[in-house]
């Protein structure tokens, strides 16, 4: 058979495989390579032969992967998968060479390009495995595109709160935060409200209006000036009916 | 239109013409590749990556030679162009786009909304 110089032997991938299909065949631009099993791993798709030899491809290589039901563009359903790179096919390769002449395809400007097909015994696994590697080449993004301005700097935020203009400045202060940035003047007036509310909640029929005693302060020049708050009690003898 | 579900990859959207093409869901489009074979198809999926999915596609090779294929993921890096459908209003679906991402940002109330990027970072 033909010898293919990328086929190596190495243990099948432990960590990570999405999908395992065994008894599936290779090939590579029409050329058999064997019947194996396809591991599609989240690191890299691998194909062992059952003899113990096979080869990997990285995502990054792959250019893209499908579902081929098509009979007629080839016999058996399968998994297409294109490579972005060259792999050798020894006797195409001497034979070209011996020629002297290049091939189309080997124009330097162009990218090389291996076409690998998956055929699995068991067609009813194609979907699964289409979507194993679709979630596995979502892991790999092209680490060269340049163009796409994909970092993000500075720490995740929260939106709503942004947009909101909330961010650390609260609307509002609780009792204990609020008491904290009264001045003394401020808190004495805080007190002395306090006082008059608790008294006219504990005396509820009390009115406003009458002078005590202790709410006249008398001046030099005799006169009387209230300088208490009003005391409730003006109109104590009245029914009240609420 | 399904948004996605990773913070990182709305912003992107967000943020990029990507957003279009995730606006052409369930569209039969035409995406030219880099290896100048072209797929039409039904988009079913395009990622912040511009990774996309096609379904029912007809695959020409850059030989010329076409074939069907049930579906097709074609990675961004090698989507050298897509050809918006001529009816698409390309304004009004970008703005639905946005609509449904902040939809999805706001929906877990105060509190409770999505962490996004403030800003892009500069190379």
């Amino acid at each position: 058979g033909v010898a293919m110089s990328f086929l190596k032997r190495f243990p099948p991938p432990a960590e990570g495989v999405r999908h395992q299909q065994p008894d599936t065949e290779a090939v590579l631009a029409g050329r058999t390579l064997g019947a194996g099993t396809l591991y599609i791993a989240e690191s890299r798709l691998s194909w062992l032969e059952n003899s113990g030899v096979g080869f990997s491809l990285d995502y990054p290589t792959i250019s893209l992967h499908a579902v081929s039901r098509d009979l007629n563009a080839y016999p058996w359903e399968h998994l297409y998968v294109m490579v972005n790179a060259k792999f050798e096919e020894e006797e195409t390769k001497e034979a070209s060479m011996a020629e002297g002449e290049e091939e189309e395809d080997s124009d330097d400007d162009v990218e090389p390009i291996a076409e690998f097909r998956f055929v699995p015994s068991d067609k009813s696994a194609l979907e699964a495995m289409f979507s194993a590697m679709c979630e596995c080449q979502a892991l790999h993004p092209d680490p060269d595109d340049e163009d796409s301005d994909n970092d993000y700097e500075g720490e995740e935020y929260d939106v709503e709160a942004h947009e909101l203009e909330q961010g650390d400045i609260p609307t509002f202060y609780t009792y204990e935060e609020g008491l904290s940035h009264l001045t003394a003047e401020g808190q004495a007036t805080l007190e002395r409200l306090e006082g008059m509310l608790a008294q006219s909640v504990s005396s509820q029929y009390n009115m406003a209006g009458v002078r005590t005693e202790d709410s006249i302060r008398e001046f030099e020049d005799g006169m009387e000036v209230d300088i208490a708050p009003v005391v409730a009690g003006q109109f104590e003898d009245a029914e009240v009916d609420h | 239109m399904d948004v996605s579900h990773s913070v990182k990859e709305r912003t992107i959207a967000e943020n990029s013409l990507v957003i279009l093409l995730q606006g052409l869901h369930g569209r039969v489009t035409t995406v030219d590749l880099r290896d100048e074979s072209t797929a039409t198809g039904r988009i079913t999926n395009v990622d912040a990556f511009m990774n996309m999915r096609l379904a029912e596609v007809t695959f020409t090779d850059r030989q010329g030679t076409v074939s069907r294929l049930d579906e097709l993921f074609v990675t961004g890096r090698n989507v050298r162009y897509v050809h918006i459908p001529d009816e698409v209003d390309i304004r009004a679906t970008i703005e639905r786009q946005l609509q449904a991402i902040h939809r999805v940002r706001y929906f877990g109330g105060r509190d409770k909304g999505r962490k996004e990027f403030p800003r892009a970072k500069h190379k």
